[in-house]
């Protein structure tokens, strides 16, 4: 018998107040990014008199008409899915490596190297000396800063190696037998066996380089070279990293107009995540429990 | 196979670690990391005796405190809820909706929560004044930034965070419900007697791990959201190591307050292993 069954078969005043409750908390979840859409439709008076909530007023679509015309928005984008296509590629290669090589028990110095690589979860040298070791390396205003420097991610190496001590030793072995090197078995046998946690290790490293934005101020000063997050906040909050009060009297048109264009642009810049969002979710779950259970 | 990985370390790590010895350095940019001369402790007697430094430590203590006291009980409670609904479409529903903010970039946040909660013209405010309510200054005023800061923070991670909860109350034996409800418990004396027991630990755990991060805050959301009105409570230890590091160019200065924040990090953590061993639960290490 399950009781979960039996008592929700018939509808009790709790029940009630629980999805009612639960439907308000998804309701103000989502409010912010229907709040973004509607402003981005809205037309103009109706962002000027403030009326515009969670729902299109006016409804046009001026504002995406507009960041068509704006090629900066565009340049960034490509810069930033270069970024993220070379630094998804190139975290997935050194992950892959030093996950593989550190789940072999015969590996001499293995708890040395996993030592290694663990101690940098809990120190680092910290802002200003990987600047200058970036910099030393003549990485500065190049893409390179922006991917080469954070290449492994610690918890994607954890989990990554909980995967692959899983596959059975047996196959390896069998194509070690029959005349494969290291490298053919990694690429043919393991791999293969391994797509799941593969793509889900894809789309962690990809989303975290398409949002990434303190490593392009930190490392990016050349405005063509811009990635995505930071055009999108010199657009939103203008070129100063400090200013607040943008309001005032004769802008004030200019000012509205282009808050359904800086919306629009917030909700272009953050399709490419809504779109992989249900291939990601799919994987995530099982990604963060192996990770929170560690090695 | 481990070459290329162990190399990545080495440059991209274990050299700047070496790096922080300028901490204990007089640092001259054409002289280098090597060449500059040493001069002992002087960086940290400056910087400890700056009113700046003290400020942003209690700045970073005071934000994590307070999205913590927020974040930690609405992340259980959201937990429980989701756990108690046995539609299984709207929970997944719920749930698709509750950790997207997670996969939103902090430029996006921000942006958002700009166009929410300024005071001339954001949507809560006008809100506020169709109520026929006084405008708030979310974003210029003090105490009212801290509040903003916690709701954007709550907002980004709350949905994320209960996927270790709702991992932990999924294992729990579904046959201790049955017998509870055959001795005639009520629901809530299930939830107090059985529920919550059963995923202590992992509370526990997770209270341990998200204390042992007090210290450190990222860049990206104070650096933000902040501006220069709130700048006496948004200035956090990594935001002013940035600020006096990279835009000050004071490299040995902002390299000290990095290496003090470490090690205080190492001894947090150090001390929140012990003790969650001590409590009987696994390490945190």
């Amino acid at each position: 018998m399950n009781v979960r069954l039996v008592r929700n078969r018939k509808i009790t005043i709790g029940s009630v107040i629980l999805y009612v409750t639960l439907v308000i908390l998804v309701f103000i979840c989502l409010y912010p990014f229907l709040n973004v859409i509607a402003y981005s439709l809205s037309g103009y008076n109706a962002v000027l008199s403030g009326k515009v909530t969670f729902y299109p007023i006016d409804f046009n679509l001026l504002a995406y008409k507009q960041i068509l015309g704006r090629t900066q928005i565009w340049v960034s984008m490509r810069t930033t899915a270069l970024v993220t296509l070379m630094g998804t590629a190139t975290s997935l290669v050194l992950t892959v490596f030093a996950s593989y090589a550190l789940s072999k028990s015969y590996l001499p110095g293995k708890t040395f190297f996993t030592g290694l690589i663990l101690f940098t979860m809990y120190f680092n040298g910290g802002i200003i000396p990987t600047f200058l070791v970036v910099k030393g390396l003549g990485l500065f205003d190049t893409l390179g800063a922006l991917f080469i420097p954070q290449a492994i991610n610690v918890f994607n190496f954890i989990v990554m190696r909980t995967f692959f001590r899983e596959i059975p030793k047996s196959l390896e072995e069998a194509a070690i037998i029959d005349g494969a090197s290291e490298l053919q078995v990694l690429v043919k046998i393991v791999l293969p066996l391994s797509l799941p946690i593969i793509a889900t290790i894809s789309l962690f490293y990809a989303v975290g380089y398409w949002n990434s934005y303190f490593d392009a101020l930190l490392y990016i000063q050349d405005p063509d070279k811009y990635t995505l997050q930071l055009r999108l906040r010199s657009l939103l909050f203008g070129e100063e990293l400090n200013t607040s009060g943008r309001t005032n009297l004769e802008g004030i048109g200019t000012e509205v107009m282009s808050q359904s264009l800086k919306m629009a642009t917030v909700a272009v810049s953050t399709i490419p995540i809504i779109v992989v969002y249900p291939w990601l979710q799919k994987y995530f779950v099982k990604g963060v429990m192996i990770g929170s259970i560690k090695g | 196979m481990l070459i290329p990985v162990l190399a990545y370390y080495v440059i991209f790590k274990y050299i700047p670690m070496y790096g922080v010895t300028i901490a204990f350095k007089n640092y001259n940019i054409f002289r280098g990391v090597f060449g500059s001369p040493w001069c002992g402790l002087d960086v940290f007697r400056k910087i400890f005796a700056s009113e700046n430094f003290w400020r942003s430590i209690k700045n970073t203590l005071v934000l994590n405190f307070s999205t913590l006291i927020a974040y930690f009980p609405l992340t259980i409670i959201l937990s429980l809820m989701l756990n108690e609904v046995t539609h299984a479409g709207f929970k997944k529903l719920a749930q698709s909706i509750l950790y997207l903010p997670h996969f939103v970039s902090w430029v996006v946040v921000a942006g958002i929560a700009t166009n929410l909660f300024t005071q001339q013209g954001g949507t809560i405010n006008q809100i506020l004044k169709s109520l026929g309510a006084d405008p708030i200054p979310f974003l210029s005023d003090n105490r009212w930034w801290i509040f903003t800061y916690v709701v954007c923070n709550v907002w980004k991670e709350v949905g994320w965070g209960t996927i270790i909860y709702l991992a932990a109350l999924s294992g729990v034996d579904e046959t201790l419900y049955e017998a509870a409800y055959l001795d005639g418990a009520t629901k809530f004396q299930r939830l107090i007697y059985i529920t919550l027991p059963s995923i202590k630990s992992v509370v526990v755990v997770m209270l341990i791990l998200q204390l042992s991060k007090m210290m450190t805050i990222g860049l990206d959301a104070p650096l933000l959201l902040g501006n220069d009105k709130v700048m006496s409570v948004s200035q956090v230890i990594s935001t002013y190591v940035y600020r006096l590091g990279i835009e000050n160019a004071k490299f040995s200065e902002a390299t000290a307050i990095g290496l003090f924040q470490s090690v205080v990090n190492i001894i947090i953590l150090l001390a929140a292993d012990k003790f969650a061993k001590m409590i009987g639960e696994d390490g945190i290490i």
